[in-house]
């Protein structure tokens, strides 16, 4: 069943063209990757499905419901989790705290009641959870700047899931990480998808891609290029064209 | 015995401006460089009114609510225009509101408004009064701070795109913190129209909103008491200063520059330094 | 006639704002601080000027002194003051700047005297008429210096090796540093270059108005970064071009708004209006 229908998304900068005419589909429950190489429209792709970018052309729908003229904020309360590329934790806030806000999201949806909600503690217990299931609740209570990059990428992961996103977006998870952190990491997510989270992955290490994604779309120069399973799909030579041409074919594959 | 009692008037009053921009600058994380602007707009209105026959109260109210006013369209404008490039907007507003009260016949341009209606409270009894709004303030801060509403503004002021990733309202958000501050900069505005009954555009000029700048900062920032006491000290400053009369404003500058060179934390940073609290917890060991 | 008059008075306006705001903008740039106590150097710069002539009776002498005096305190400003508080919020560096520039003021009028001071044989005062235009001296010079100095900053920033490794580490400090570039170096160059024009543009408008005040600092100190603001926040060629257009409409924008609104709220009024439509400025930051 499809949750989030993309179709026919055409983003313009300047004269380039970012994204041409490109249509995907998220189905509830699997884990999709969205991959290509460096420039291919990835990311872009992503930040119209946020809100950031507005596209020229083309419509978003999220069960039939269309997303195009929704602020950021009111997508995510539609259930659209986004995790950056670059971690942004809230420096100020312990990491539990940072998943705390998110966690709060009753609380904080209407700006002048929440004047007078006060009880943090149920939202600090359940940062806890979330903090577990990315197995860094013994950093809790740590400030930003004193836990590696690891952590805070596990962090991000467990601010979205705090929101009880109905889909998690995930921008390149796995970069900065080492192969074991980002196999264990990937392991991670597919175990969020066996509890029935649907995962969009942009991702550019393609043996974790591989393992993982239960559908992959390749775009390439703005244009989808490719769309199947990660067998059939990495085996088309036009794919692996596509990453020669961009001199990005990782060492581990 | 009436020179303590309106000194002390002075200072709830700009303790009252300090809160109100340490709600926005504080605990939202806006800078405001023309925060005056708001509390003149209040001194104006209020004291135009009871001169025209309303009740002190009324007029009081009236100063907040167009104060507020004007502070939700900066507040607008605090969306599209972002941290330095705001921080000089405010300041525009600032020199805006004064190059517009000057030239106003019926504001008294140059000369401003005087003879101001006495509230009729007696010196103590509006000493009373101020002192009670600073309790109000204070406690409004407070539980801003305890709710989830602060703990918004903490994330805003952090990093607001991250904020709007997690769903938050921050436009919103921010409208609320702008409001609520100049509204309250318009009632610190009533009360010192009300407490000096002569106002005149430069009560009102940039070196003001400076000050009340400065009051937050020094204070730390987003600290509640670090705020009421550095704008305690820094609005009776002036005069205990007499006595070095000439150097007065040397000696004020230089304390801005070394409290900000050697303390960027101000007061509350100090405080931290002097006594270390333990970090709150909530019942888990600290990672490292 | 009147309205080539006004432009010209508002070009001139435009580039004494422009000597003043591009040091200020050089400073942004680099170290994102708004550097307020720059108009002090401006000030400090008028003192230089008037006092070495007062008693030397040479202008090349007063100018060299004004530019460079000017230009090693500014050096000196950025180390004992900004350097241990660059990774602070950008308002500590702010609060800690207008602190530093009042007490500046303050200072130069406990030491010269709250009346200011004036030149005892004031120099290039003569009407000298050019291509049907009635200036004087001092203003075409003003005109003159203004280009040289800003054409030669133009000519270091794209033409000199200094130049190149300044605008790599304003793009990329690391960057830059991982081409062997000092970037503690360049810091002291720019402040010493955005400095040195402020001391120059103080010395030009002590000899225009024939005075030097303590407070002669107070409009630029505000104004410039209204500039900067107005130019994209450190955009040099953005700062040249807000400079000279806000000199312009403040010119008629007082003979024809003069009964509403006063210079300082015009020049406001525009920049909140620019604001408004453009929110980063007319041109992007670098």
């Amino acid at each position: 069943m499809s949750l989030l229908d993309i179709r026919n998304i055409s983003v313009r900068f300047g004269g380039v063209h970012a994204l041409e005419e490109v249509s995907l589909n998220l189905n509830q429950g699997e884990i999709l990757g969205l991959i290509g190489p460096n420039g291919a429209g990835k990311t872009t792709m992503l930040r119209v499905i946020t809100g950031v970018v507005q596209p020229n052309h083309g419509e978003i729908d999220l069960e039939g419901e269309m997303l195009n003229n929704l602020s950021i904020p009111a997508r995510v309360r539609k259930g659209l989790g986004f995790a950056q590329q670059l971690v942004r934790p809230f420096r100020e806030m312990t990491l539990a705290e940072n998943v705390a806000l998110a966690a709060g999201a009753e609380q904080t949806k209407h700006p002048w009641r929440s004047m007078f909600r006060v009880d943090r503690r149920e939202a600090l217990r359940e940062s806890l959870k979330w903090l577990a299931m990315v197995g860094i609740e013994n950093a809790a209570d740590s400030y930003p700047n004193a836990v590696p990059l690891g952590y805070l990428k596990r962090m991000e992961v467990a601010r979205v899931l705090a929101l009880r996103p109905r889909m998690l977006l995930l921008d390149e998870p796995l970069a900065g990480l080492n192969q074991v952190e980002a196999t264990a990491f990937a392991d991670i997510l597919v175990e969020l998808n066996s509890q029935g989270q649907t995962i969009l992955l942009i991702e550019h290490n393609l043996a974790e891609v591989r393992r993982i994604c239960s559908r992959l779309v390749v775009l390439d120069n703005g244009c989808k290029l490719a769309e199947g399973s990660p067998e059939t799909v990495l085996k088309q030579p036009a794919v692996l064209e596509a990453y020669i041409g961009q001199g990005t074919v990782h060492a581990e594959n | 015995m009436g020179y303590e009692i309106s000194l002390l008037t002075f200072m709830g009053i700009s303790i009252i401006g300090s809160l109100s921009l340490n709600l926005i600058t504080g605990f939202c994380g806006q800078v405001s460089l023309g925060h005056v602007a708001f509390v003149g707009m209040g001194a104006y209105t209020a004291s135009i009114l009871t001169k025209a026959d309303t009740p002190f109260f009324v007029a009081l109210l009236a100063g907040m609510l167009l104060a507020g006013s004007f502070g939700v369209m900066v507040g607008l404008a605090s969306l599209r225009v972002r941290h330095d490039f705001l921080a000089i907007t405010t300041m525009g507003v600032n020199f805006v509101f004064l190059g517009v009260v000057r030239e106003q016949e019926w504001l008294g341009g140059e000369l401003g408004v005087s003879s101001i209606p006495d509230p009729g409270l007696g010196k103590l009894g509006f000493l009373a009064l101020v002192l009670g709004c600073v309790i109000l303030v204070a406690l409004l801060s407070l539980q801003i701070r305890r709710s989830w509403m602060g703990y918004v503004f903490e994330a805003v002021s952090g990093d607001e795109d991250t904020a709007r990733m997690l769903g938050l309202d921050v436009s919103r958000y921010k409208l609320i913190a702008f409001a609520l501050g100049t509204a309250l900069a318009g009632l610190s505005g009533g009360l010192y129209a009300h407490h000096v009954r002569f106002i005149f555009p430069d009560s009102f000029a940039f070196v003001e909103s400076i000050t009340l700048l400065a009051m937050v900062v020094i204070g730390g920032n987003g600290s509640i008491l670090g705020v009421i006491v550095a704008s305690a000290l820094l609005s009776v400053l002036p005069q205990w200063f007499q006595f070095i009369g000439d150097y007065k404003l040397l000696l004020y500058g230089s304390l801005l520059f070394v409290v900000m060179r050697f303390s960027p934390g101000g007061l509350a940073g100090l405080a931290k330094y002097i006594f270390p609290k333990s970090k709150k917890s909530f019942g888990l060991k600290e990672n490292r | 006639m009147l309205y080539l008059e006004l432009f010209l008075q508002g070009l001139l306006q435009g580039s004494i704002y422009a000597l003043v705001a591009v040091g200020l903008t050089l400073v942004y740039g680099l170290l994102r601080i708004l550097h307020v106590a720059h108009a002090g150097l401006y000030t400090l710069g008028g003192y230089f000027g008037v006092l070495v002539f007062n008693s030397t009776g040479s202008l090349m002498l007063s100018g060299i002194v004004a530019m460079f005096g000017v230009g090693i305190l500014g050096v000196i400003i950025y180390r004992l003051c900004y350097e241990a508080i660059l990774d602070q919020p950008p308002y500590v560096p702010l609060i800690a700047s207008i602190g530093l520039f009042i007490a500046m003021e303050e200072l130069y009028r406990i030491l010269f005297g709250s009346y200011g001071i004036s030149y005892t044989n004031p120099p290039l005062q003569q009407m000298l008429p050019l291509g049907g235009m009635y200036l004087r001296e001092g203003e075409w010079v003003t005109i003159l210096v203004s280009i040289i100095l800003i054409g030669g900053l133009a000519w270091l920033s794209s033409r000199t090796r200094l130049g190149l490794a300044w605008r790599a580490t304003v793009t990329d400090p690391q960057m830059a540093e991982s081409f062997g570039i000092d970037p503690i170096r360049v810091r002291y160059f720019n402040f010493f270059i955005g400095s040195a024009l402020a001391g120059t543009a103080g010395m030009i408008v002590g000899i225009l108005n024939n005075l030097v005040e303590p407070t002669m600092g107070s409009v630029p100190s505000y104004k410039a970064l209204a500039i900067i603001v107005l130019g994209g926040l450190g955009s040099v060629r953005g700062t040249l071009v807000a400079a000279l257009m806000l000199g312009v409409v403040e010119s008629f924008g007082t003979i024809y708004l003069g009964n509403v609104l006063n210079r300082d709220a015009i020049a406001f009024v525009f920049l909140i209006l620019v604001l408004m439509v453009r929110p980063q400025g007319m041109f992007r930051g670098v």
